[in-house]
């Protein structure tokens, strides 16, 4: 489906240099400096998934996407979508994707949603029947009926971002691209979206990549996960490799009736590997080291064993690991 | 190509709709179009009225050429209003989603731009071609009115070809160019017959910024002046070479764009 190998894209970028006399200067010999913003890239994507691509600003991201949607020629790297090399054939390839950018719209701002499907429709040359068919469906699983035929100036920004991926979807690609497609918007709609996409994934076997700083996007939709940081790719492979590689474990706050202390726990714990750590005189906090399927034992031993009056699970989120990544020195790993 | 004019009618019909969704603003542009077309139209009448003879070109024959001019300038101005396109598709990258749509861009950028009240030009041009004419007592015969046609497509075509070019240095320059302010300089050289021109600015206006072929020389065919006849003619052929030009440099941008990006 996706097939992408040493991908490499550089900019030439003009060094201005200061002062009124730099400037002058500069109008006969200018200096460049290359930067490379995407640097060697490679990875395999099936058809049917979904994964996200994440990373800070100006780590690479847009730029990758850029070429994966063939508004850009890469510098070097071969690429292979849908059976395609996007940047050559792009007016074909482009008919196979359907990409949303978060920050721009692809709706006529003073044309209802419906009146911009319309078109888009004949764009993409979408046969009549089938078309409305699929409309329909769009419509009704996005939940837009009640306002596609209100312009869209008028439509709040949930809404159009609604709109948004049904004109994106139009055609019915094979491949979606969803550049931060959730930014601004509120949870209920966040929420919308992603069991749309969910479901998509799952009847069409659509394929989708989205990038994203929300990372409760990628909780709810993704297994797999890119991290790229300054042009290169950090880290490719699971969810919970990601969490068990850069994650602190799994904490949880015991609240108990009667006073403990930390070595009664301990002693109940027995040669559980967690770190203890004293909440105030009735809680504490039991940390446990990266192991998933310990937190049961953890939880059921220490229930029978005490009188709890209230539990609480703290995971380190997605958004901690993201920012344990992006602080630590660059290391490139690969997983399953 | 017959694949784009069946959007061009659906984009239109489009344009209107959003037209009609401000009733008030859609009328009253309307009509604010007719006065100022009409106010055109009496200023060049009466601007004209104090211009004596040009070399060989009677009063009437340069109202004439003048109409002549207006009718493939609305045209053009109709299909090729991305006056913005630098600021527009360039510096807010709506260039990027253009390319992820299945048409070619430049026709993309067209359509998305289109200014249908720009055809009231037409009419004032052929208001003004029809009083000149009257006056000139000019006869025409049935077959005059396809090559009419066929001249003005020409000569909106060159305009269209000459545009392109320049908007596609939006391309190259990572500056804000203003593309309109040249296109408004050039475009007043057709107006006029070129031999009031010297020999160096006729010969420009000629072959390198043809733009007397949007005006003098296919009106002069219209006026019936053999000694041109071979001009005239030529207009079609300099419409396909030149809108060819600007597409090509166009297409070399578009290509140039995606290497670099924004």
């Amino acid at each position: 489906m996706i097939k992408i190998q040493n991908l490499q894209k550089e900019f030439r970028i003009h060094q201005a240099r200061s002062g009124l006399a730099g400037a002058f200067r500069d109008l006969f010999r200018r200096e460049y400096k290359t930067v490379k913003a995407v640097d060697d890239v490679s990875f395999e994507v099936a058809e049917g998934e979904i994964f996200a691509l994440i990373g800070e600003n100006g780590a690479g991201k847009s730029t990758t996407i850029k070429m994966m949607t063939g508004i850009l020629t890469p510098s070097g790297g071969e690429m292979q979508i849908n059976g395609y090399v996007p940047y050559k054939q792009r007016e074909e390839y482009v008919r196979s994707i359907g990409v949303v950018f978060g920050q721009r719209s692809q709706l006529w701002w003073d044309l209802s949603p419906l009146e911009s499907f319309r078109l888009l429709r004949s764009v993409y040359k979408v046969d009549e029947l089938q078309g409305q068919r699929w409309l329909e469906r769009l419509i009704e699983e996005l939940d837009i009926g009640s306002f596609v035929s209100q312009p869209v100036r008028k439509l709040s920004l949930g809404q159009r971002m609604r709109c948004e991926i049904a004109a994106s979807l139009i055609h019915k690609p094979k491949l979606l691209f969803l550049d931060e497609p959730t930014v601004g918007l509120d949870v209920l709609v966040k929420q919308k979206i992603r069991e749309f996409l969910r479901n998509l994934n799952e009847t069409e076997n659509m394929t989708i990549l989205l990038t994203t700083h929300d990372v409760s996007d990628i909780e709810a939709l993704c297994k797999r996960v890119l991290v790229m940081d300054k042009g290169k790719l950090i880290f490719d492979g699971q969810l919970h490799d990601l969490k068990e590689t850069w994650g602190n474990g799994t904490e949880v706050v015991f609240q108990f009736k009667q006073r403990t202390t930390i070595e009664q726990l301990q002693a109940a714990l027995a040669e559980l590997p967690c770190e203890l750590l004293r909440e105030n005189e009735y809680a504490i906090r039991v940390r446990i080291v990266q192991n998933h399927e310990m937190l049961p034992y953890v939880l059921s031993t220490v229930m029978t064993a005490f009188e709890v009056s209230d539990v609480k699970i703290m995971e380190t989120s997605t958004e901690e690991i993201v920012r344990n990544i992006y602080s630590a020195p660059v290391e490139v790993s690969h997983y399953g | 190509m017959k694949e784009i004019i069946g959007l061009f009618a659906q984009y239109l019909s489009q344009y209107f709709k959003t037209r009609f969704a401000y009733r008030a603003d859609f009328l009253g542009e309307m009509v604010s179009n007719l006065v100022s077309e009409l106010i055109n139209l009496v200023f060049i009448l009466v601007v004209f009225q104090h211009v004596p003879f040009l070399n060989e070109w009677n009063r009437d024959e340069i109202i004439f050429i003048y109409g002549f001019f207006l009718v493939p300038y609305a045209l053009f101005s109709m299909f090729f209003s991305f006056w913005d396109f630098n600021e527009r598709y360039i510096i807010k990258g709506e260039m990027d989603r253009i390319l992820t749509r299945p048409l070619h861009n430049l026709a993309q950028v067209c359509l998305e731009s289109i200014a249908p009240d720009r055809i009231f030009g037409v009419i004032t041009g052929l208001i003004i071609m029809g009083y000149a004419a009257v006056r000139l007592k000019l006869d025409f015969a049935w077959y005059d009115l396809p090559i009419f046609i066929g001249l003005v497509l020409s000569s909106a075509l060159i305009y269209g070809g000459v545009y392109t070019a320049i908007a596609a240095i939006s391309f190259f320059s990572d500056s804000r160019t203003g593309i309109a302010p040249m296109i408004y300089n050039i475009q007043n050289y057709g107006r006029y017959p070129v031999d009031v021109y010297n020999k160096l600015i006729r010969f420009v206006l000629t072959w390198i910024l043809p733009f007397a072929f949007v005006g003098v020389y296919p009106a002069a065919y219209l006026l019936g002046k053999k000694t041109l006849y071979g001009y005239a003619m030529l207009t079609p052929l300099m419409g396909i070479v030149f809108f060819g030009i600007g597409l090509a440099i166009w297409n070399w941008g578009v290509n140039k764009y995606q290497g670099a990006g924004s």
